[in-house]
């Protein structure tokens, strides 16, 4: 990868300081798994490294610990990650790293299990986002599964033309007290998802919509 | 962090290996310390027994 936009950075460090900021609040709300991501972690031989990318307050991570021998959880907010590691007290073997999506820190050919989920809706451009799927197959290893998914036009919140491209918006999260507090989201349209994956370095096995986002299960292409 | 995760960490970026230095542990695992690239010689804090791998410029303490 080469150099970054600076500006971009700045973003992306704009996103995690206002999980930073709400991280408490946003964990309360976000305690069940969701099912696409229950289905996928059945289909996946068990063992090996996990790796949930973007993991928050580690709601997936647990089921990810279920299915391999050490699951790593990775957010860029290091107040959701306390989140996580509170709610994961009694679970084995989890690992948390604070790290940027774009940039994994994590050697190549590693990862059995990978889940990318709700998360690269927050990175700010375009060629971030293909690179961070980029990181993602970077990093899987040669038998190794990952789900991705995003936000996309499809969600009932948005009345977004059906014209196959997404945009750019800002997500205001209301805290208990009243303040809001913006959040930077791409949402995707699906055909603009699917054609991010395919241009990307993992082998997508296939792509669906579910409950309001794109969701793709793919492969290490190597 | 377990001590053995270094097996699998990379500098995020160049993607080199990184050198652990400890300032503080507990059994296995590590409590305070830093993973320093082999390569760039960037230094990634160890703070509360979560390294912090984010690129430099969207650390905490950079400049905004």
């Amino acid at each position: 990868m080469g150099e970054t936009d600076p500006d971009d950075h700045r973003m992306r460090a704009c996103v995690r300081e206002v999980y930073d900021e709400i991280a408490s609040h946003f964990s309360k709300t976000r305690a069940n798994p969701w099912p696409e991501i229950e289905a996928f972690l059945d289909d996946v031989s068990p063992g090996g490294l996990g790796l949930d990318v973007g993991c928050g307050n580690g709601r997936h991570l647990a089921l990810v610990a279920d299915r391999t021998d050490r699951a790593l959880g990775l957010d860029a907010s290091r107040a959701l990650l306390a989140e996580a590691r509170s709610r994961l007290s009694d679970v084995g073997e989890v690992t948390l790293l604070q790290g940027d999506a774009a940039g994994l820190p994590l050697a190549a050919g590693t990862v059995d299990v990978g889940l990318y989920v709700a998360t690269i809706h927050h990175l700010p451009d375009r060629a971030t986002r293909r690179a961070s799927v980029d990181e993602l197959a970077r990093v899987l290893a040669p038998d190794g599964r990952a789900l991705v998914s995003a936000w996309s036009t499809t969600h009932d919140r948005f009345d977004a033309p059906d014209d196959g491209e997404g945009f750019d918006t800002t997500v205001d999260w209301t805290l208990p007290d009243g303040r809001t507090v913006p959040r930077f989201y791409h949402i995707y349209a699906p055909p603009e998802f699917d054609a991010d994956l395919a241009a990307s370095d993992v082998a997508v096995e296939e792509t669906f919509v579910s409950s309001g986002n794109c969701f793709a299960r793919v492969r290490s292409d190597g | 962090m377990d001590e053995d995760l270094m097996d699998i960490l990379c500098c995020p970026l160049d993607k080199h290996e990184l050198e652990l230095e400890v300032d503080e542990r507990e059994g296995e695992e590590i409590i305070a310390g830093r993973l320093i690239c082999t390569e760039c010689g960037e230094a990634y804090p160890i703070e509360d027994g979560i390294p912090n791998l984010l690129p430099p410029d969207m650390r905490e303490d950079a400049p905004a």
